[in-house]
Protein backbone atom coordinates (compact mmCIF):
# COMPACT_ATOMS: atom_id res chain seq x y z
CA UNK A 1 0.00 0.00 0.00
CA UNK A 2 1.73 3.36 -0.63
CA UNK A 3 1.70 6.06 1.90
CA UNK A 4 0.29 9.17 0.44
CA UNK A 5 3.56 12.26 1.14
CA UNK A 6 5.68 9.04 2.93
CA UNK A 7 8.21 11.39 3.67
CA UNK A 8 5.67 13.01 6.80
CA UNK A 9 5.93 9.71 8.55
CA UNK A 10 8.54 8.86 10.25
CA UNK A 11 10.48 5.76 9.25
CA UNK A 12 10.06 3.87 12.94
CA UNK A 13 6.60 4.67 12.92
CA UNK A 14 5.99 2.66 10.25
CA UNK A 15 5.87 -1.21 10.80
CA UNK A 16 5.62 -3.69 7.85
CA UNK A 17 4.54 -7.63 9.18
CA UNK A 18 5.12 -10.71 7.33
CA UNK A 19 1.72 -12.40 8.31
CA UNK A 20 -0.89 -10.79 9.74
CA UNK A 21 -4.09 -11.87 11.14
CA UNK A 22 -6.73 -9.69 11.87
CA UNK A 23 -10.21 -11.46 13.66
CA UNK A 24 -9.23 -14.42 12.24
CA UNK A 25 -8.73 -13.15 8.38
CA UNK A 26 -5.44 -13.35 6.92
CA UNK A 27 -4.93 -10.10 5.52
CA UNK A 28 -1.51 -10.73 4.68
CA UNK A 29 0.03 -9.05 1.12
CA UNK A 30 -2.47 -6.73 0.74
CA UNK A 31 -2.92 -4.49 4.66
CA UNK A 32 0.21 -5.64 5.98
CA UNK A 33 1.76 -2.13 6.40
CA UNK A 34 0.64 -0.30 9.83
CA UNK A 35 1.58 3.20 10.73
CA UNK A 36 1.61 3.37 14.63
CA UNK A 37 -0.77 5.79 15.66
CA UNK A 38 1.03 9.77 16.68
CA UNK A 39 1.04 11.50 19.96
CA UNK A 40 0.73 15.14 20.56
CA UNK A 41 1.78 15.79 23.93
CA UNK A 42 1.53 20.15 23.82
CA UNK A 43 0.42 22.05 20.94
CA UNK A 44 -0.03 26.03 21.61
CA UNK A 45 -2.79 28.07 19.69
CA UNK A 46 -0.60 31.22 20.07
CA UNK A 47 1.31 30.32 17.59
CA UNK A 48 -0.26 30.26 14.58
CA UNK A 49 -2.15 34.11 16.09
CA UNK A 50 1.67 35.36 16.45
CA UNK A 51 1.83 34.55 12.62
CA UNK A 52 -1.08 35.84 11.78
CA UNK A 53 -0.29 38.84 13.45
CA UNK A 54 3.01 39.72 11.56
CA UNK A 55 2.72 41.45 7.82
CA UNK A 56 4.16 38.81 6.13
CA UNK A 57 1.98 36.14 7.73
CA UNK A 58 -1.11 37.76 7.95
CA UNK A 59 -2.64 35.51 4.85
CA UNK A 60 -1.63 32.16 6.55
CA UNK A 61 -5.43 31.24 7.46
CA UNK A 62 -6.29 31.22 3.84
CA UNK A 63 -4.58 27.92 2.99
CA UNK A 64 -6.81 25.31 2.21
CA UNK A 65 -3.96 22.43 2.36
CA UNK A 66 -4.26 21.72 -1.24
CA UNK A 67 -0.78 21.45 -1.89
CA UNK A 68 -0.35 22.87 -4.44
CA UNK A 69 2.40 24.72 -3.25
CA UNK A 70 4.17 21.58 -2.30
CA UNK A 71 4.05 20.19 -6.15
CA UNK A 72 5.77 23.71 -7.24
CA UNK A 73 8.73 23.55 -5.04
CA UNK A 74 11.96 22.96 -6.45
CA UNK A 75 13.18 21.88 -2.76
CA UNK A 76 10.80 19.79 -2.38
CA UNK A 77 10.99 18.28 -5.88
CA UNK A 78 14.92 17.97 -6.62
CA UNK A 79 16.53 18.00 -3.20
CA UNK A 80 14.58 17.20 0.33
CA UNK A 81 11.29 15.60 0.23
CA UNK A 82 10.61 16.59 3.64
CA UNK A 83 10.60 20.49 2.55
CA UNK A 84 7.15 20.93 2.58
CA UNK A 85 5.81 24.21 2.61
CA UNK A 86 1.98 22.83 3.20
CA UNK A 87 2.77 20.87 6.24
CA UNK A 88 4.57 23.54 8.00
CA UNK A 89 1.35 25.52 7.58
CA UNK A 90 -0.78 22.77 8.34
CA UNK A 91 1.64 22.39 11.87
CA UNK A 92 1.79 26.35 12.52
CA UNK A 93 -2.04 26.41 12.63
CA UNK A 94 -2.15 23.83 14.90
CA UNK A 95 0.34 25.15 16.58
CA UNK A 96 2.45 21.46 17.01
CA UNK A 97 5.53 23.41 17.98
CA UNK A 98 7.56 20.06 18.75
CA UNK A 99 6.61 18.52 14.92
CA UNK A 100 7.74 22.24 13.39
CA UNK A 101 10.95 22.19 15.47
CA UNK A 102 11.74 18.24 14.20
CA UNK A 103 11.65 19.95 10.48
CA UNK A 104 13.61 23.24 11.59
CA UNK A 105 17.08 21.91 9.65
CA UNK A 106 15.12 22.12 6.19
CA UNK A 107 12.80 25.13 6.77
CA UNK A 108 15.52 27.48 6.01
CA UNK A 109 16.25 26.06 2.55
CA UNK A 110 13.82 27.85 0.76
CA UNK A 111 15.49 29.84 -2.15
CA UNK A 112 12.68 32.24 -2.43
CA UNK A 113 11.81 31.49 -6.22
CA UNK A 114 8.12 31.93 -5.32
CA UNK A 115 6.32 29.35 -7.63
CA UNK A 116 4.69 28.71 -4.68
CA UNK A 117 3.22 32.05 -4.09
CA UNK A 118 2.45 32.64 -7.64
CA UNK A 119 0.69 29.62 -8.10
CA UNK A 120 -1.30 29.59 -4.68
CA UNK A 121 -4.89 29.83 -5.64
CA UNK A 122 -6.12 30.90 -2.08
CA UNK A 123 -3.57 33.80 -2.39
CA UNK A 124 -1.39 32.64 0.36
CA UNK A 125 2.14 34.49 0.35
CA UNK A 126 3.41 31.08 0.85
CA UNK A 127 7.19 32.02 0.91
CA UNK A 128 6.61 35.09 3.10
CA UNK A 129 4.99 32.96 5.79
CA UNK A 130 7.12 30.57 5.52
CA UNK A 131 9.77 32.80 6.67
CA UNK A 132 7.27 34.87 9.04
CA UNK A 133 6.86 30.94 10.90
CA UNK A 134 10.87 30.61 11.11
CA UNK A 135 11.36 34.50 12.15
CA UNK A 136 8.35 33.59 15.06
CA UNK A 137 10.46 30.36 16.22
CA UNK A 138 13.52 32.33 15.90
CA UNK A 139 12.18 34.70 18.56
CA UNK A 140 11.08 32.26 20.75
CA UNK A 141 14.59 30.46 20.62
CA UNK A 142 13.32 27.36 18.84
CA UNK A 143 15.30 27.91 15.95
CA UNK A 144 19.06 27.76 16.15
CA UNK A 145 21.39 29.61 13.97
CA UNK A 146 21.25 28.29 10.44
CA UNK A 147 23.41 28.97 7.46
CA UNK A 148 20.70 31.12 5.58
CA UNK A 149 20.32 33.11 8.66
CA UNK A 150 24.09 33.89 9.04
CA UNK A 151 23.94 34.93 5.62
CA UNK A 152 21.19 37.17 5.56
CA UNK A 153 22.06 38.94 8.90
CA UNK A 154 25.99 39.62 7.50
CA UNK A 155 24.23 41.39 4.50
CA UNK A 156 21.67 43.62 6.25
CA UNK A 157 24.47 44.17 8.44
CA UNK A 158 26.58 45.36 5.21
CA UNK A 159 23.69 47.57 3.59
CA UNK A 160 22.86 49.00 6.97
CA UNK A 161 26.05 49.95 7.57
CA UNK A 162 27.08 51.37 4.22
CA UNK A 163 23.60 51.86 2.51
CA UNK A 164 24.93 49.76 -0.53
CA UNK A 165 26.98 46.13 -0.81
CA UNK A 166 29.81 45.36 -2.62
CA UNK A 167 30.47 41.62 -4.25
CA UNK A 168 34.03 41.24 -2.91
CA UNK A 169 33.37 42.23 0.51
CA UNK A 170 30.25 39.69 0.57
CA UNK A 171 32.22 36.87 -0.81
CA UNK A 172 35.40 37.10 1.05
CA UNK A 173 33.55 37.97 4.54
CA UNK A 174 31.41 35.02 4.12
CA UNK A 175 34.35 32.92 3.36
CA UNK A 176 36.17 33.80 6.24
CA UNK A 177 32.76 33.26 8.26
CA UNK A 178 32.76 29.64 6.90
CA UNK A 179 36.21 29.24 8.54
CA UNK A 180 38.71 29.90 6.18
CA UNK A 181 41.21 32.30 6.91
CA UNK A 182 41.52 34.89 4.62
CA UNK A 183 44.66 37.24 4.11
CA UNK A 184 44.42 40.74 5.26
CA UNK A 185 46.44 44.23 4.35
CA UNK A 186 47.28 45.51 7.81
CA UNK A 187 46.59 49.15 6.66
CA UNK A 188 42.59 49.11 6.01
CA UNK A 189 41.77 45.68 6.55
CA UNK A 190 40.96 44.10 3.87
CA UNK A 191 41.00 40.77 2.25
CA UNK A 192 43.70 40.30 -0.73
CA UNK A 193 42.19 37.51 -2.99
CA UNK A 194 45.42 35.14 -3.84
CA UNK A 195 46.82 34.95 -0.63
CA UNK A 196 46.06 33.29 2.10
CA UNK A 197 43.87 30.12 2.63
CA UNK A 198 40.75 30.08 -0.14
CA UNK A 199 38.65 27.26 -1.78
CA UNK A 200 40.31 26.38 -5.07
CA UNK A 201 37.03 26.98 -6.92
CA UNK A 202 37.74 30.55 -5.84
CA UNK A 203 41.45 30.86 -6.29
CA UNK A 204 41.02 29.17 -9.90
CA UNK A 205 38.22 32.05 -10.47
CA UNK A 206 39.91 34.81 -9.48
CA UNK A 207 43.17 34.07 -11.29
CA UNK A 208 41.34 33.56 -14.58
CA UNK A 209 40.78 36.98 -14.64
CA UNK A 210 44.45 37.97 -14.53
CA UNK A 211 44.81 36.33 -17.76
CA UNK A 212 41.90 37.61 -20.18
CA UNK A 213 39.47 40.31 -18.30
CA UNK A 214 39.41 43.54 -18.94
CA UNK A 215 42.30 46.09 -17.03
CA UNK A 216 39.94 48.50 -16.07
CA UNK A 217 37.53 46.09 -14.52
CA UNK A 218 39.87 44.59 -12.61
CA UNK A 219 40.77 48.17 -11.56
CA UNK A 220 37.32 48.77 -10.74
CA UNK A 221 36.44 46.20 -8.37
CA UNK A 222 40.06 46.29 -6.88
CA UNK A 223 38.73 49.77 -5.97
CA UNK A 224 35.58 48.73 -4.75
CA UNK A 225 37.06 46.14 -2.54
CA UNK A 226 39.59 48.72 -0.93
CA UNK A 227 36.86 51.70 -1.03
CA UNK A 228 33.65 50.43 0.00
CA UNK A 229 31.05 52.38 -2.05
CA UNK A 230 28.62 54.52 0.45
CA UNK A 231 25.31 56.41 -0.39
CA UNK A 232 25.93 59.74 0.84
CA UNK A 233 23.50 61.20 2.94
CA UNK A 234 22.83 57.79 4.57
CA UNK A 235 24.03 58.41 8.53
CA UNK A 236 20.29 60.14 9.28
CA UNK A 237 18.74 57.30 7.41
CA UNK A 238 20.99 54.44 9.28
CA UNK A 239 20.06 55.68 12.39
CA UNK A 240 16.31 55.37 12.04
CA UNK A 241 16.48 52.21 10.04
CA UNK A 242 18.47 50.58 12.99
CA UNK A 243 16.09 51.82 15.71
CA UNK A 244 13.13 50.42 13.57
CA UNK A 245 14.78 47.05 13.32
CA UNK A 246 15.93 46.99 16.82
CA UNK A 247 12.01 47.38 17.90
CA UNK A 248 11.67 44.35 16.04
CA UNK A 249 14.13 42.21 17.37
CA UNK A 250 16.07 41.57 14.21
CA UNK A 251 19.68 42.92 15.38
CA UNK A 252 20.70 39.89 17.73
CA UNK B 1 -0.35 47.28 -24.94
CA UNK B 2 0.00 50.05 -22.11
CA UNK B 3 2.24 52.65 -21.95
CA UNK B 4 5.36 53.00 -19.46
CA UNK B 5 7.26 56.21 -20.68
CA UNK B 6 10.52 56.35 -23.09
CA UNK B 7 12.22 58.79 -19.91
CA UNK B 8 12.11 56.38 -16.35
CA UNK B 9 13.84 56.61 -13.33
CA UNK B 10 16.94 54.05 -13.91
CA UNK B 11 18.08 52.02 -10.79
CA UNK B 12 20.98 49.92 -11.35
CA UNK B 13 21.64 48.60 -7.97
CA UNK B 14 24.78 47.92 -6.33
CA UNK B 15 25.90 45.15 -8.73
CA UNK B 16 25.81 46.81 -11.47
CA UNK B 17 28.02 49.48 -10.06
CA UNK B 18 30.95 46.70 -9.78
CA UNK B 19 30.63 42.87 -10.75
CA UNK B 20 28.27 43.10 -13.06
CA UNK B 21 29.44 46.70 -14.95
CA UNK B 22 29.03 45.02 -18.55
CA UNK B 23 24.99 44.63 -17.62
CA UNK B 24 25.07 48.35 -16.90
CA UNK B 25 26.89 49.64 -19.72
CA UNK B 26 25.63 46.77 -22.56
CA UNK B 27 22.01 48.26 -21.07
CA UNK B 28 22.62 52.30 -21.47
CA UNK B 29 23.88 50.94 -25.47
CA UNK B 30 20.59 48.69 -26.00
CA UNK B 31 18.26 52.05 -24.57
CA UNK B 32 20.28 54.66 -26.20
CA UNK B 33 19.70 52.70 -29.81
CA UNK B 34 16.11 51.58 -29.12
CA UNK B 35 15.50 55.60 -28.40
CA UNK B 36 14.46 55.17 -24.94
CA UNK B 37 16.47 57.35 -21.73
CA UNK B 38 17.45 56.21 -18.92
CA UNK B 39 17.47 58.84 -15.77
CA UNK B 40 19.95 57.72 -13.38
CA UNK B 41 19.09 57.24 -9.56
CA UNK B 42 21.24 59.79 -7.57
CA UNK B 43 22.41 58.39 -4.24
CA UNK B 44 20.33 55.12 -4.21
CA UNK B 45 20.66 52.54 -1.65
CA UNK B 46 20.74 48.72 -1.83
CA UNK B 47 16.90 47.49 -2.40
CA UNK B 48 17.85 44.64 0.50
CA UNK B 49 17.70 41.61 -2.33
CA UNK B 50 16.19 38.57 -1.33
CA UNK B 51 18.18 38.48 2.25
CA UNK B 52 17.45 41.73 4.27
CA UNK B 53 13.75 40.83 4.06
CA UNK B 54 14.59 37.09 6.07
CA UNK B 55 15.71 39.63 8.81
CA UNK B 56 13.52 42.23 9.55
CA UNK B 57 10.47 43.33 7.63
CA UNK B 58 10.14 47.10 8.25
CA UNK B 59 13.80 48.18 6.91
CA UNK B 60 13.14 46.82 3.65
CA UNK B 61 9.97 48.57 3.14
CA UNK B 62 12.16 51.51 4.47
CA UNK B 63 14.86 50.55 2.57
CA UNK B 64 13.14 51.05 -0.98
CA UNK B 65 10.76 53.33 0.09
CA UNK B 66 13.61 55.90 0.11
CA UNK B 67 14.34 54.77 -3.43
CA UNK B 68 10.60 54.91 -5.08
CA UNK B 69 11.15 58.66 -2.82
CA UNK B 70 14.35 59.78 -4.28
CA UNK B 71 12.36 59.12 -7.63
CA UNK B 72 9.71 61.28 -6.91
CA UNK B 73 11.74 63.79 -6.20
CA UNK B 74 13.69 63.46 -9.29
CA UNK B 75 10.06 63.94 -10.72
CA UNK B 76 9.77 59.97 -12.30
CA UNK B 77 6.68 57.46 -11.35
CA UNK B 78 8.09 54.84 -13.00
CA UNK B 79 11.43 53.12 -12.03
CA UNK B 80 12.94 50.43 -14.05
CA UNK B 81 15.33 48.23 -12.48
CA UNK B 82 17.54 45.52 -14.33
CA UNK B 83 17.59 43.23 -11.86
CA UNK B 84 15.35 40.38 -10.85
CA UNK B 85 16.19 41.41 -7.37
CA UNK B 86 15.92 44.96 -7.55
CA UNK B 87 12.50 44.88 -9.26
CA UNK B 88 11.04 42.41 -6.58
CA UNK B 89 11.81 44.19 -3.74
CA UNK B 90 10.85 47.33 -4.89
CA UNK B 91 7.31 45.51 -6.58
CA UNK B 92 7.22 43.62 -3.20
CA UNK B 93 7.21 47.41 -1.19
CA UNK B 94 4.81 48.62 -3.83
CA UNK B 95 2.23 45.83 -3.24
CA UNK B 96 2.59 46.33 0.72
CA UNK B 97 2.98 50.04 0.81
CA UNK B 98 -0.84 50.02 -1.22
CA UNK B 99 -2.46 46.98 0.18
CA UNK B 100 -2.04 48.41 3.96
CA UNK B 101 -2.41 51.85 4.61
CA UNK B 102 -0.73 51.56 8.54
CA UNK B 103 2.11 50.31 6.78
CA UNK B 104 2.20 53.53 4.34
CA UNK B 105 1.60 55.69 7.25
CA UNK B 106 4.47 54.26 9.15
CA UNK B 107 6.90 54.27 6.49
CA UNK B 108 6.12 57.94 5.42
CA UNK B 109 6.44 59.00 8.90
CA UNK B 110 9.81 57.38 9.17
CA UNK B 111 10.90 58.64 6.18
CA UNK B 112 10.33 61.98 7.59
CA UNK B 113 12.59 61.05 10.45
CA UNK B 114 15.20 59.67 8.11
CA UNK B 115 15.49 63.23 6.74
CA UNK B 116 13.94 61.68 3.14
CA UNK B 117 10.74 63.33 1.61
CA UNK B 118 8.09 61.23 1.95
CA UNK B 119 6.18 59.49 -0.82
CA UNK B 120 2.98 61.56 -2.19
CA UNK B 121 2.54 58.90 -4.53
CA UNK B 122 3.49 55.14 -5.05
CA UNK B 123 5.93 54.42 -8.13
CA UNK B 124 5.44 51.87 -9.92
CA UNK B 125 8.36 49.35 -10.63
CA UNK B 126 9.43 47.51 -13.92
CA UNK B 127 11.82 45.06 -15.40
CA UNK B 128 13.71 46.62 -17.97
CA UNK B 129 12.98 43.47 -20.27
CA UNK B 130 9.33 44.74 -19.96
CA UNK B 131 9.97 48.01 -20.61
CA UNK B 132 12.32 47.24 -23.26
CA UNK B 133 9.53 45.16 -24.73
CA UNK B 134 6.37 47.65 -24.29
CA UNK B 135 8.51 50.43 -25.45
CA UNK B 136 10.58 49.72 -28.09
CA UNK B 137 9.55 45.83 -29.07
CA UNK B 138 10.81 43.51 -31.53
CA UNK B 139 10.28 45.72 -34.59
CA UNK B 140 11.97 48.66 -33.66
CA UNK B 141 14.68 45.92 -32.47
CA UNK B 142 14.59 44.67 -36.42
CA UNK B 143 15.03 48.18 -37.54
CA UNK B 144 18.28 48.89 -35.59
CA UNK B 145 20.02 45.52 -36.22
CA UNK B 146 23.14 46.50 -38.32
CA UNK B 147 24.52 42.74 -37.57
CA UNK B 148 22.14 39.94 -37.49
CA UNK B 149 23.21 37.00 -34.80
CA UNK B 150 22.62 34.33 -37.62
CA UNK B 151 23.14 31.14 -36.49
CA UNK B 152 23.67 31.82 -32.76
CA UNK B 153 21.39 29.30 -30.84
CA UNK B 154 20.38 30.73 -27.20
CA UNK B 155 18.64 29.70 -24.42
CA UNK B 156 16.67 32.06 -22.87
CA UNK B 157 16.60 32.20 -18.56
CA UNK B 158 14.55 34.50 -16.90
CA UNK B 159 15.04 33.14 -13.48
CA UNK B 160 12.49 33.04 -10.77
CA UNK B 161 11.02 36.53 -9.86
CA UNK B 162 11.06 38.10 -13.45
CA UNK B 163 7.39 37.13 -13.55
CA UNK B 164 6.77 35.79 -10.07
CA UNK B 165 5.00 36.00 -7.94
CA UNK B 166 2.27 37.52 -9.71
CA UNK B 167 1.02 39.73 -5.88
CA UNK B 168 3.89 41.46 -6.60
CA UNK B 169 5.36 41.83 -10.72
CA UNK B 170 1.38 41.42 -11.71
CA UNK B 171 1.46 39.25 -14.33
CA UNK B 172 -1.39 37.62 -13.46
CA UNK B 173 -4.82 37.95 -11.90
CA UNK B 174 -6.89 34.98 -10.70
CA UNK B 175 -9.08 34.37 -7.43
CA UNK B 176 -6.37 34.94 -4.93
CA UNK B 177 -7.52 36.03 -1.73
CA UNK B 178 -10.79 36.58 0.10
CA UNK B 179 -10.18 40.61 0.11
CA UNK B 180 -11.63 41.46 -3.49
CA UNK B 181 -9.53 44.92 -2.98
CA UNK B 182 -6.39 43.44 -2.16
CA UNK B 183 -6.90 40.93 -5.20
CA UNK B 184 -3.70 41.83 -7.50
CA UNK B 185 -4.32 43.00 -11.09
CA UNK B 186 -2.66 41.83 -13.43
CA UNK B 187 -0.49 45.03 -15.55
CA UNK B 188 -1.25 45.33 -19.66
CA UNK B 189 2.34 45.47 -20.02
CA UNK B 190 2.69 42.44 -17.97
CA UNK B 191 4.88 39.24 -19.68
CA UNK B 192 3.05 35.80 -19.82
CA UNK B 193 3.79 34.44 -16.10
CA UNK B 194 4.35 30.85 -16.58
CA UNK B 195 5.72 31.00 -20.61
CA UNK B 196 7.88 34.11 -20.60
CA UNK B 197 8.95 35.23 -24.25
CA UNK B 198 9.74 39.03 -24.11
CA UNK B 199 13.49 38.28 -24.01
CA UNK B 200 12.84 35.31 -26.80
CA UNK B 201 11.10 38.08 -29.06
CA UNK B 202 13.73 40.87 -28.89
CA UNK B 203 16.50 38.28 -29.41
CA UNK B 204 14.44 36.80 -32.36
CA UNK B 205 14.28 40.11 -34.03
CA UNK B 206 17.78 40.37 -33.51
CA UNK B 207 18.25 37.53 -35.96
CA UNK B 208 19.21 34.52 -33.11
CA UNK B 209 17.51 31.60 -33.06
CA UNK B 210 16.05 30.29 -29.70
CA UNK B 211 15.82 26.84 -28.44
CA UNK B 212 13.44 25.11 -26.82
CA UNK B 213 14.63 25.66 -22.42
CA UNK B 214 11.15 25.02 -20.82
CA UNK B 215 10.85 24.69 -17.87
CA UNK B 216 14.37 25.38 -16.98
CA UNK B 217 13.79 29.05 -18.17
CA UNK B 218 12.12 30.05 -14.99
CA UNK B 219 14.10 27.38 -12.70
CA UNK B 220 15.65 28.93 -9.42
CA UNK B 221 19.51 29.12 -10.01
CA UNK B 222 19.62 28.47 -5.55
CA UNK B 223 19.73 32.70 -5.71
CA UNK B 224 19.74 34.19 -2.24
CA UNK B 225 21.47 30.49 -1.19
CA UNK B 226 24.14 30.91 -3.65
CA UNK B 227 26.89 31.37 -0.96
CA UNK B 228 25.38 29.64 2.03
CA UNK B 229 23.91 26.49 0.39
CA UNK B 230 26.43 25.64 -2.14
CA UNK B 231 25.04 21.76 -2.60
CA UNK B 232 21.47 22.95 -3.87
CA UNK B 233 22.86 25.99 -5.64
CA UNK B 234 25.46 23.56 -7.65
CA UNK B 235 22.38 21.06 -8.31
CA UNK B 236 19.89 23.58 -9.53
CA UNK B 237 22.38 25.43 -11.61
CA UNK B 238 24.13 21.44 -13.49
CA UNK B 239 20.39 21.40 -14.20
CA UNK B 240 19.97 24.42 -15.81
CA UNK B 241 23.08 24.18 -17.95
CA UNK B 242 22.35 20.55 -18.73
CA UNK B 243 18.96 21.02 -20.08
CA UNK B 244 20.41 24.68 -22.30
CA UNK B 245 23.51 22.12 -23.55
CA UNK B 246 21.54 19.15 -24.49
CA UNK B 247 18.75 21.33 -26.38
CA UNK B 248 22.04 22.74 -28.59
CA UNK B 249 22.00 26.20 -27.04
CA UNK B 250 25.69 27.94 -27.59
CA UNK B 251 25.01 30.44 -25.33
CA UNK B 252 22.61 31.37 -22.10
CA UNK B 253 20.96 34.83 -22.49
CA UNK B 254 20.31 35.78 -18.88
CA UNK B 255 18.94 39.08 -17.68
CA UNK B 256 19.84 39.53 -13.77
CA UNK B 257 23.43 40.00 -12.32
CA UNK B 258 22.52 37.69 -10.06
CA UNK B 259 21.45 34.93 -11.39
CA UNK B 260 24.29 35.69 -14.08
CA UNK B 261 26.72 35.59 -11.67
CA UNK B 262 25.09 31.97 -9.92
CA UNK B 263 25.23 30.54 -13.03
CA UNK B 264 29.26 31.17 -14.30
CA UNK B 265 30.72 30.46 -10.40
CA UNK B 266 29.10 27.03 -10.56
CA UNK B 267 29.63 26.73 -14.07
CA UNK B 268 33.09 26.61 -13.18
CA UNK B 269 32.41 24.43 -9.62
CA UNK B 270 30.84 22.06 -12.03
CA UNK B 271 34.03 21.94 -15.23
CA UNK B 272 36.38 21.55 -12.42
CA UNK B 273 34.52 18.30 -10.85
CA UNK B 274 34.34 17.58 -14.25
CA UNK B 275 30.84 16.79 -15.06
CA UNK B 276 29.23 16.84 -18.76
CA UNK B 277 27.75 19.15 -20.78
CA UNK B 278 27.80 22.23 -18.57
CA UNK B 279 30.36 24.11 -20.55
CA UNK B 280 27.79 26.68 -21.87
CA UNK B 281 28.30 30.40 -21.43
CA UNK B 282 26.53 33.37 -20.47
CA UNK B 283 25.69 36.35 -21.85
CA UNK B 284 23.28 39.09 -20.77
CA UNK B 285 20.73 39.66 -23.80
CA UNK B 286 22.06 43.26 -23.44
CA UNK B 287 25.11 42.77 -24.49
CA UNK B 288 23.91 40.23 -27.42
CA UNK B 289 21.74 43.23 -28.67
CA UNK B 290 24.35 45.56 -28.37
CA UNK B 291 26.41 43.60 -30.43
CA UNK B 292 23.31 42.89 -33.14
CA UNK B 293 23.31 46.67 -33.16
CA UNK B 294 26.88 47.13 -34.31
CA UNK B 295 28.83 47.77 -31.62
CA UNK B 296 31.86 45.54 -31.05
CA UNK B 297 32.84 42.96 -28.31
CA UNK B 298 34.83 45.68 -26.65
CA UNK B 299 32.09 48.32 -26.40
CA UNK B 300 29.23 45.68 -24.86
CA UNK B 301 32.39 44.43 -22.19
CA UNK B 302 32.41 40.55 -23.12
CA UNK B 303 35.74 40.38 -21.57
CA UNK B 304 33.83 40.93 -17.93
CA UNK B 305 32.15 37.48 -18.54
CA UNK B 306 33.97 35.13 -16.01
CA UNK B 307 32.40 32.06 -18.26
CA UNK B 308 34.06 33.80 -21.75
CA UNK B 309 31.48 33.52 -24.13
CA UNK B 310 34.19 35.23 -26.72
CA UNK B 311 35.20 31.67 -28.45
CA UNK B 312 31.70 30.59 -29.13
CA UNK B 313 31.03 34.30 -30.33
CA UNK B 314 33.66 34.63 -32.92
CA UNK B 315 33.28 30.56 -34.51
CA UNK B 316 30.10 32.21 -35.22
CA UNK B 317 31.95 35.39 -37.11
CA UNK B 318 29.77 37.48 -34.39
CA UNK B 319 32.51 39.51 -32.38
Amino acid sequence: MAIHERSLVEPERIVRKERLVIDGVDVSGDWNLLILPRVINDYDLDFGKEVLNTPEGKTINQCYQCSYCTASCPIHNYWDERYNPRHFIYLARLGMIDELQKRVDVMWRCVSCHKCTHRCPKGVLVEEVIKAILKVMAKRGLAEEYPSKKFDKFFTESVVEYGRIEDGELLFGWIEKQGYKVFKDPILKKPIPFVGDTPEWLKQLTMKPIKSMNIDFLLLNAKHMLFHPKTKNWNKFKQVLRKVMQEEGALH
Amino acid sequence: MGVIGKRVAYYPGCSLEGAARAYDVSTKIAAKELGLELDYLEDYNCCGAMESKNVTFMGTMLMNARNMSLARKQGHSVIVAPCNGCSFSLQRAEYFLETDKAIFDKVNALLREGGVDPLDQIPQTYHILEWFYTEAGPQKVKEKTRKPLRGLKVANYYGCLYTRPHFYARTYAHAGGQDEEARPRRRETADDDEHPYYMNALLEAAGATNVEFEPMHTQCCGGPHSLSDEMVSEKFVMMILQTAKRNGADIIATECPLCHASLEMYRHRLMMKGVPDVDVPAAYFTQLLGLAFGYSANDVKLKDNLSDPLPVLKRLGLA
